[in-house]
C-alpha cells in the first residue's frame, strides 16, 4: 500500500515535471495599467501581445508556446518592486521586461538582480539602471545620456542652428534629471549660456511661474523634459500662453512622442522637436511592414514605445530560443542570462548586442546594447505627426528650423 | 517688472479658483463641523461633468456650469442626508474617517468606471491667451475668475440677505442658539452640505478647463484645500478667500523668484509662519 502511494506520487511528480515543459513559458512585465502612466501600459499590452501572437502561430520557442503576465504598479516605485516580487516569486516567470519609467525600473532591477532572474529594460532610459554593475539586468534602448545625442549633432551640423542661449526644464525625478543634466553637460560644452535651469515636480498642475521665469530670460531655445504627457502637454500650453518664443522648442522624453500630446494641444504642438529614442526608417521596409500590421491590428500607429515594447519580446524569444530549459527555475533563469549575453540580432528597433563599455558622461555600463549611440533621433510635430527630421538619413521630411513667428 | 506682474496675475487669477474650492468646505465646516475629506473628490465630479458636457454634447465647460452645479448640489444633499446624517452624533473623529473612506470609495469607483487616463479639455478660444500691457492671460482661466467672482457674490448675497443664508450663519454661529430661535437646524444642514458640494462641483467646472484632470485629481486638491481653509480660519468665508489669493500669488512668486521645485514647499512654510502668529488663522475666531 505505501509503496503504491509513494509509486503514484512518483507518477504525479513526474507528470507534473512534462505538463511544466510543455507549460508556456512566462515573461513577467510589471506596467502602469492604471494611474497617470496608463496610456503607455496599454501601448505596451499591445505591442507584446503582437509579438507572443506571431511567435506563438509560428510555432512558439522549442515546441512552447510564450505567455506575458502584466502586473500594474500605477507609476508607483514602490508598487513596482512589489509587483516584480510577486512576478518572481509566485507567477514564476522565467525573465523579466518592462518597467515603462526609470524610478519603476530601477526597483524593478534591483528585485531582478536580488532573485537572479534576467530583467531586459525596453524603454525606461535613466543611464543608473545600466551601470550599476547588474549583471542580470540588460537593456535594448539608449540611455538617458545618449537621447540628447541627436540634438548634438542638431546643433552642432544643421546651418546657424547653434543656440545662442538656452533654457532647460526637466522634471525631478531620475529619467528628468538625467536627461536635463545630459542636455545641459552638451549645451555647456559647446560654450552655450544655459540662462535658466529649472526642476519641477512630476504632474505640476501649473506651469505658468515656471514659465513666467524662463520667459524673463529671453532664451532662444527651451529644453523641455517630461516624463508625463501630462506634464509635456501642461508645459508646452503654459509656456506658450506665457508668450515664449524661441527659436526652437525641443521636448525629451516620452510625453512629447505620443499621439495625445498632438491631440490635445492641436495647434499649439505644431513644430515642437521631440528628441526621441528610437532611429528606426519608417521607410524601410520591414519598418514599414510592422507599422502597417500593427495599424491594421489596433487601429492606431505605433512608435517608440510600441517598437521597443515588440522588439523586446523577440529578443527574448531568440535568447529562449538558444538557452537549455530543464525545468529547474534556477538554472533556466541563468541558462537565459548567459543567452542574452551572447545575443547578435536585428529587430524593428535595429542591431542590438549586450555589452559593457563607457558611456558619453562616463559611466561605465553593464549590459547595455552596444549600438545605442546609433538609437538618437530628432523628430518634429507636423499637423499632428511626429516625423523623423534629423539626422538627414533618417529624415522623412524638411524640418523647420527656426520656429516661424506668428503674430 | 514685468515678470513680477506677470507672476501676480497669475498667482490671483489661480488663487480666487483655490478660494473657492476653499469656501465649500469651509461653509460645511462652519455649520456642521465636518472636515469633509472628499471635498476633493467632489471637485473631481465637477471636473469631470465638464469634460464629459464636452465630448458627449458639444457643451462648452463653462455654459455645463447651469447643469453641473444644480446637480451637484442635490447630489450633496442625497449624500448628507442618506449617508452623513446618522454618523454625525458619532462625533467629529468619525465623520473624518467617514468622509475619508467616502473619498477613497469615490475616487475608486471613478478608476474604475473612467479608467486612469489623464484628460484634458481643449477649447478652441483657449489657444491664444489675451495680452493686455504684455501679460498674458489665458482665456479659459480669466473666465474661470470672472465666474468665480460671480458666484461667491451671489454665495455672500445669500448668505447675508435671504432667510435661509442667515438661518446658516446663525446655526455655525451657535447651534443651540439658533434651534431656539426656531431655525429648522436639520434643513440648514441639508442645505448647507448641498452647497459646499455644488460649491466644489462648480469650482471643479472651472478649473477643468485649464488643468488636467483623472480620478485621483481629488487628493492633489484637497491638500491645498486644507491649507486655504486652515491659513483664514476654519469656518470664514472670506478667510477662505483671502487664503486662497494669499496661497496662489505666493506660489507663483516663490516659482518664479526660488525655484519650482520649493513651490509647494513655499506654500506651506507660509501656512506654518501665519498659524504660528495666528493660531487660529487670518480671519479666524479662535475658540
Amino acid at each position: 500500500m505505501k509503496r503504491l502511494v509513494l509509486r503514484s506520487l512518483a507518477a504525479i511528480g513526474v507528470l507534473a515535471a512534462a505538463t511544466a515543459m510543455a507549460q508556456p513559458i512566462k515573461i513577467g512585465a510589471p506596467q502602469p495599467m492604471t494611474g497617470p502612466d496608463a496610456p503607455f501600459g496599454d501601448k505596451f499590452k499591445k505591442a507584446y501581445g503582437m509579438a507572443i501572437e506571431e511567435i506563438n502561430a509560428a510555432g512558439g520557442v522549442n515546441g512552447r508556446k510564450l505567455e506575458i503576465v502584466i502586473e500594474d504598479h500605477q507609476a508607483k516605485n514602490q508598487l513596482a518592486a512589489t509587483v516584480a516580487e510577486k512576478l518572481i516569486t509566485q507567477e514564476k516567470v522565467l525573465v523579466m521586461t518592462g518597467g515603462r519609467a526609470s524610478g519603476q525600473a530601477m526597483e524593478i532591477a534591483s528585485v531582478s538582480q536580488r532573485l537572479k532572474t534576467p530583467y531586459l529594460v525596453d524603454h525606461p532610459s535613466a543611464d543608473m539602471i545600466t551601470t550599476k554593475g547588474f549583471e542580470w539586468v540588460f537593456r535594448n534602448n539608449p540611455t538617458g545620456s545618449i537621447y540628447p545625442a541627436a540634438f548634438q549633432d542638431f546643433i552642432t551640423n544643421y546651418p546657424a542652428a547653434m543656440p545662442k542661449s538656452a533654457a532647460v526644464v526637466y522634471d525631478n525625478t531620475l529619467f528628468g534629471k538625467t536627461i536635463g543634466g545630459a542636455a545641459i553637460k552638451i549645451l555647456k560644452a559647446k560654450g552655450v549660456n544655459v540662462v535658466a535651469d529649472e526642476a519641477y515636480p512630476v504632474n505640476t498642475l501649473d506651469f505658468k511661474p515656471t514659465m513666467t521665469k524662463v520667459k524673463g530670460t529671453n532664451p532662444d531655445y527651451v529644453l523641455l523634459v517630461a516624463v508625463a504627457t501630462t506634464d509635456a502637454i501642461l508645459l508646452t500650453r503654459h509656456a506658450k500662453e506665457m508668450g515664449l518664443t524661441p527659436r526652437a522648442f525641443v521636448g525629451f522624453g516620452g510625453g512629447f512622442g505620443v499621439a495625445d500630446y498632438a491631440t490635445q494641444l492641436g495647434p499649439l504642438a505644431e513644430n515642437v522637436f521631440s528628441s526621441a529614442a528610437w532611429s528606426g526608417n519608417p521607410n524601410d521596409p520591414k519598418t514599414k511592414a510592422f507599422y502597417d500590421k500593427f495599424h491594421a491590428k489596433y487601429g492606431i500607429w505605433p512608435h517608440e514605445h510600441e517598437v521597443e515594447g515588440y522588439s523586446a519580446i523577440y529578443i527574448l524569444a531568440d535568447a529562449l530560443k538558444r538557452a537549455k530549459l530543464t525545468g529547474n527555475l534556477d538554472a533556466d533563469r541563468d541558462a537565459i542570462r548567459k543567452a542574452l549575453l551572447a545575443t547578435d540580432m536585428v529587430t524593428v528597433f535595429g542591431k542590438v548586442k549586450f555589452g559593457n563599455w563607457t558611456g558619453p558622461t562616463g559611466d561605465p555600463f553593464t549590459n547595455q546594447n552596444v549600438y545605442s549611440p546609433e538609437h538618437s533621433v530628432m523628430a518634429q510635430w507636423k499637423a499632428g505627426q511626429l516625423l523623423n527630421v534629423w539626422p538627414k538619413a533618417f529624415a522623412e521630411t524638411a524640418l523647420t528650423f527656426p520656429e516661424p513667428v506668428k503674430k | 517688472m514685468e515678470t513680477f506682474a506677470q507672476s501676480l496675475v497669475s498667482g490671483v487669477l489661480t488663487g480666487a479658483l483655490y478660494a473657492m474650492i476653499g469656501i465649500g468646505l469651509t461653509v460645511v465646516f462652519g455649520v456642521m463641523k465636518i472636515i469633509n475629506l472628499a471635498h476633493g473628490e467632489m471637485v473631481m465630479l465637477g471636473m469631470f461633468g465638464a469634460f464629459w458636457g464636452q465630448a458627449l454634447w458639444h457643451l462648452d465647460p463653462f455654459v455645463s456650469l447651469v447643469v453641473w452645479t444644480p446637480l451637484m448640489f442635490v447630489v450633496g444633499m442625497l449624500t448628507y442626508r442618506f449617508l452623513l446624517r446618522k454618523i454625525i452624533p458619532g462625533g467629529e473623529l468619525n465623520t473624518l474617517l467617514y468622509t475619508a473612506g467616502l473619498s477613497l470609495l469615490i475616487a475608486n469607483v471613478a478608476l474604475f468606471v473612467w479608467k486612469g487616463d489623464y484628460r484634458t479639455i481643449s477649447l478652441s478660444y483657449g489657444m491664444t491667451p489675451v495680452r493686455p500691457f504684455g501679460i498674458a492671460i489665458a482665456v479659459p482661466l480669466a473666465i474661470a475668475f470672472g465666474l468665480a467672482i460671480a458666484i461667491t457674490v451671489a454665495l455672500w448675497l445669500f448668505l447675508s440677505r435671504t432667510n435661509l443664508g442667515r438661518a446658516i450663519r446663525a446655526t455655525s454661529q451657535n447651534p443651540e442658539a439658533a434651534t431656539l430661535m426656531g431655525v429648522d437646524v436639520e434643513r440648514v444642514a441639508v442645505v448647507t452640505f448641498g452647497l459646499g458640494t455644488a460649491l466644489a462641483g462648480a469650482a471643479g467646472v472651472l478649473l477643468a478647463p485649464s488643468l488636467y484632470l483623472y480620478p485621483t485629481v481629488g487628493e492633489l486638491l484637497l491638500v491645498k484645500c486644507f491649507v486655504i481653509v486652515v491659513l483664514g480660519g476654519l469656518g470664514s468665508v472670506p478667510g477662505a478667500i483671502a487664503g486662497g489669493i494669499l496661497l496662489g500669488v505666493v506660489e507663483s512668486l516663490g516659482a518664479v523668484y526660488v525655484s519650482a521645485t520649493y513651490k509647494d514647499g513655499i506654500g506651506f512654510v507660509l501656512f506654518l509662519a501665519v498659524l504660528l502668529y495666528r493660531p487660529s488663522g487670518l480671519f479666524g475666531v479662535g475658540k
